[in-house]
């Protein structure tokens, strides 16, 4: 990166490249969350106020079952499907890695799901998931009567058939990313555990996988990302339903504005999904400037 | 690791991806399938795999009924539009932290890639008060300015890795041999950043014609572009099943012909860069 910056011709140029990308980002992500959040502290009913009323929203937000059930769905969504997405993620690749036929095929089908609108995502599975129509029934018809699995139609499942959905949805792309990190592996490696003696799974488990950080770390941002995100897959595949057992923050949040028309609280339910980032950031952040300050020290 | 794989194993490798890949590749054939039945058809039981009668009434009444063809327009519109303004944003971006960087150049990308992580509701409310009072709600244009701006650390993203792998040296002898600025762009940085910008333009189409948590809530009947008008084809509707496979398989078909073809940059794309 350096060896790049060594000669340069006016920086100003440089400069002028950059500013409308810096303003823009800036213009919008900066006042926009900071007005969010400071209506968080208000009584903001329909539209927003400031009449500052301290953190009486988030208590109120805190007391609300709907909002407690939108954030331990998004933990039970979030650990679930991110834990299988790397698992199913991690065996689709290393049965990739095994140089079939035709990879470039079977890479564009795997993909497919995560290539596709969150929204018809959650339409088809919603229509896999009917207990009259698809998997339950299709499965009955054989002959396996007494065969149930209908998660949607029940609240206290019906949370896992979005996870279904999102395995579906995810584990193609995590596939993609870990395929690539476990071909930049050393061939070496395998060798050298099979000379040991090592069985293959103790070698994937302890050598490689291991070897594999900065792969495994990518998808788990990505998919981390996409968790915060979730919004469209429960509006198609669930409405937040039966009831409010699907509901999740982001749901919580526009219902709050629109439905409800309590801005004050449903800022303060935003500002709540931003601060987990904005802490994460933050921490990177410090220890970046750490870091440099050590470099600059030695 | 390139392991000697035996060639017995290697076939029955095949077979199992086969299946692996048609159990993932399956609801998405099936709500093919779906949209060429009758209605009658569609919840029969057994299911018929494939369709007994074919029929395109299913794509005949989803456009009579609500004008399908206007928010596959609309989609057109919003995704190309936005990902042309974001290059004119993201070009002169990527290209001076590319070829000029500072200090700075690396902590600013990573602090733009991570707006991207926030969640949109944060900007919600400000955003929609903002589009109302200039009448920028449920229009077209509207939706293209904030598709463009939701993508932007991406698209910048992208551009910058792949601007850095065109070697600087090549900018450098064509400005030693006197080339002035513009021609330096035009005659040698294009033509070489060309499938970086084409790659980059893909994803972001594919992206913008997914979005939904924008198209949902800032639009209404107008300016709706097809993930929108199918989520609103859902709830009440439901048990029209071949229509709204109907729909919903022309809202995915240009996504598959695409993915098919370009599969490389999606994966490079969706992942940040992160797999080449």
């Amino acid at each position: 990166m350096m060896a790049h910056a060594t000669r340069r011709r006016l920086p100003i140029q440089a400069v002028a490249g950059t500013v409308p990308m810096i303003l823009v980002s800036v213009g919008v992500f900066i006042i926009g969350i900071g007005a969010s959040v400071l209506w968080s502290f208000t009584s903001s009913k329909l539209f927003p106020a400031y009449d500052f009323v301290g953190l009486q929203q988030y208590r109120r937000l805190w007391a609300d079952a709907r909002w407690l059930i939108s954030v331990n769905n998004i933990w039970i969504f979030g650990l679930l499907s991110i834990a299988c997405n790397m698992v199913f993620g991690y065996l689709l690749a290393v049965f990739m890695d095994q140089r079939i036929r035709q990879e470039d095929t079977f890479r564009s089908i795997f993909l497919y799901p995560f290539a596709m609108s969150l929204i018809v995502t959650g339409l088809v599975w919603q229509w896999a998931l009917d207990p009259n129509l698809g998997l339950q029934q299709t499965v009955r018809n054989w002959g396996w009567t007494d065969f149930s699995f209908a998660p949607l139609v029940d609240a206290k499942t019906a949370i896992y058939g979005l996870v279904v959905a999102g395995i579906w949805q995810g584990s193609g792309v995590t596939m993609a990313i870990l395929l690539a990190g476990l071909r930049g592996v050393d061939a070496e490696i395998w060798k050298a555990a099979r000379v040991d003696g090592i069985p293959t799974w103790r070698t994937h488990l302890f050598i490689v996988a291991p070897m594999m950080r900065g792969a495994f770390a990518t998808a788990f941002v990505l998919q981390c990302v996409a968790v915060v995100r979730v919004y469209d897959l429960v509006i198609a595949m669930t409405g937040g339903g039966p009831g409010i057992a699907t509901t999740m923050p982001a749901v919580y949040v526009i219902q709050m504005i629109t439905v409800r028309q309590n801005v004050g609280q449903g800022m303060a339910g935003a500002t709540m999904m931003l601060l987990p980032i904005l802490l994460v950031l933050a921490l990177g952040g410090i220890l970046a400037w750490r870091r440099k300050r050590k470099g600059v020290a030695a | 690791m390139a392991r000697a794989v035996s060639p017995r194993r290697k076939w029955s490798f095949t077979v199992l991806a086969w299946i692996v890949a048609l159990l993932l590749f399956f609801p998405i054939l099936w709500t093919i399938l779906t949209s060429f039945k009758t209605e009658g058809d569609a919840i029969l039981f057994p299911p018929a795999f494939l369709p007994p009668h074919w029929t395109l009434e299913n794509f005949v009444e989803v456009q009579d009924r609500s004008n399908y063809f206007k928010h596959f327009f609309n989609s057109v519109v919003i995704s190309i539009g936005s990902t042309l303004l974001g290059l004119v944003i993201t070009v002169p971006a990527a290209w001076s932290m590319a070829f000029s960087p500072t200090k700075r150049t690396k902590d600013i990308l990573m602090w733009m890639l991570s707006t991207k992580m926030m969640p949109a509701v944060g900007v919600l409310v400000p955003i929609y008060l903002i589009f109302k009072s200039l009448n920028l709600l449920d229009s077209l244009f509207g939706l293209t300015i904030i598709l463009m701006l939701i993508n932007l650390p991406i698209m910048v993203w992208m551009l910058y890795t792949y601007f850095r792998e065109i070697p600087v040296d090549i900018l450098e002898a064509s400005r030693m041999d006197g080339a002035v600025l513009w021609k330096e762009i035009v005659y040698v940085l294009l033509p070489m950043a060309i499938p970086g910008i084409a790659s980059t333009m893909l994803l972001n189409i594919i992206l913008a014609w997914n979005e939904a948590f924008w198209t949902l809530n800032l639009t209404a009947a107008n300016a709706a572009p097809l993930t929108a008008f199918i989520a609103s084809y859902s709830s009440p509707e439901g048990l029209f099943w071949a229509k709204l496979s109907a729909a919903s398989t022309l809202a995915i078909a240009p996504i598959l012909v695409i993915g098919w073809f370009s599969q490389k940059q999606l994966v490079r794309g969706m992942t940040f860069g992160a797999v080449k």
